[in-house]
């Protein structure tokens, strides 16, 4: 999950744009991670030292990992286990923004610290889908102050995210939220979430992006746009706020029912108060998530 | 071969279920995709089993569950129900529904139902 919110880090310190972002989120699935960068997350070699070597290269055919020995920067078994030890995502992602150009390897782990350090990351986390530590990063970037319970919003977008990376992939980055006093939805799905912690709840995206979230949901490739679709993209949404029901009911003791769930396309969704989104940047396109206080009625 | 009526709203909940019911043997499988559709589709073909799932539009399980026992009191009612909809399930049983299967459906489970209410039909 902090893989996730680095490419939203990113975007707002404007060191990449959402076009840059998109390109590398198609990227990383190919990105090979090098040993220097494996070598400097474990902190083994700084990055001068991993710049270093990558001059040597240039010298003499030798890899990386043995130039590193000979230099006296890695031992033998330090390079074994770097070889062998199963790479975090958010090196994948970090490795695809070296890559592309975007920023050096200095530069990286500049931001690597940064990040870390404003949002209180301790280095275990990194690796970590603790649910508690995930939410203080979703509390840190979120704000429902216009929700009645907003420790059960945070609840809710944190398993969203969980989720995500589930059901569809980790290959996604959450934008900062949008609150907006009414929403055109291209193709939406909505479940009003009912009983103690009362919401409105849903998923819009284009056609195309359906169809690629569909695909992945339903773990076989569909080509075109039909009621299936829909029906799996609705199976995600009440998949969701089923488990989500359930923790409610086991952590906290609030007891909630959903309602039937519905679908407009290219309407407004008006309520009598704010509607909230989160827009979420996958490869394939973007995929909006609706919140509102109060319930909407299609 | 036995008679199977399964009642959801969702397209994809509906296939699942068929695939997985002509996995497990013969059955002669209607469907309904709303409460109401599923009251005349039960009248009209009197199924051996009937899977209903609980939140549907125009007429929720509940309800529909009374109604199919008002016409056929040895009904075999079982209840598709999502997570998170316990209080709903517990008002299906009480109205007569005879067990319930949790979706996304399991196949083992289904069969087991299967197995225990229709016997070796």
């Amino acid at each position: 999950m902090f893989t996730q919110f680095f490419g939203n880090y990113l975007l707002k310190k404007g060191v990449i744009d959402a076009d840059q972002l998109l390109t590398i989120l198609q990227n990383q699935s190919t990105v090979k991670i090098k040993l220097g960068t494996l070598a400097m997350c474990e902190g083994y070699m700084t990055a001068s030292e991993v710049e270093k070597i990558h001059i040597l290269q240039t010298h003499v055919d030798k890899k990386f990992g043995e130039l590193a020995i000979e230099e006296g920067y890695l031992t033998p078994e330090q390079v074994e286990e770097l070889c062998t030890t199963q790479r975090p995502d958010y090196l994948t992602f970090g490795q695809a923004l070296v890559d592309g150009g975007y920023v050096t390897a200095h530069e990286l782990e500049d931001l690597m610290i940064d990040y870390q350090s404003e949002h209180e990351i301790e280095e275990d986390d990194l690796n970590d889908t603790q649910k508690d530590s995930i939410s203080v990063l979703v509390n840190d970037v979120y704000t429902f102050d216009e929700f009645e319970s907003s420790s059960g919003c945070v609840n809710y977008v944190t398993l969203l995210f969980n989720n995500l990376i589930r059901f569809i992939g980790k290959d996604f980055t959450p934008l900062d939220a949008q609150i907006l006093p009414e929403y055109a939805t291209k193709n939406c799905t909505f479940q009003n979430i009912m009983g103690d912690l009362q919401m409105f709840t849903g998923i819009d995206m284009d056609v195309a992006t359906s169809i690629e979230f569909a695909s992945r949901y339903m773990g076989k490739t569909m080509d075109e746009y039909d009621e299936y679709i829909e029906a799996s993209v609705e199976d995600f949404l009440n998949l969701h706020n089923g488990l989500f029901s359930v923790n409610m009911s086991n952590d906290v003791g609030i007891e909630l029912d959903l309602e039937p769930l519905g679908h407009v396309v290219d309407s407004i969704i008006s309520l009598d108060s704010i509607v909230f989104y989160i827009p979420v940047i996958f490869p394939f396109g973007t995929v909006n998530f609706l919140l509102s206080p109060n319930i909407f009625k299609g | 071969m036995a008679k199977i009526l399964i009642c959801d709203d969702s397209i994809l909940a509906r296939s699942q279920m068929r695939d997985m019911l002509s996995n497990i043997g013969d059955f002669e499988v209607f469907e309904a995709k709303n409460g109401a559709e599923a009251i005349e589709v039960y009248k009209e073909n009197k199924p051996d089993m009937a899977f209903l799932d609980i939140v549907m539009p125009v007429k929720n399980g509940i309800d529909v569950v009374k109604e199919i026992m008002e016409f056929d009191k040895d009904a075999k009612i079982i209840m598709a129900s999502s997570l998170g909809n316990n209080s709903n399930l517990k008002a299906a049983l009480e109205g007569g529904a005879i067990d319930f299967i949790q979706k996304p459906v399991d196949e083992e489970r289904l069969r087991e139902i299967l197995n225990k209410n229709l016997g070796g039909r």
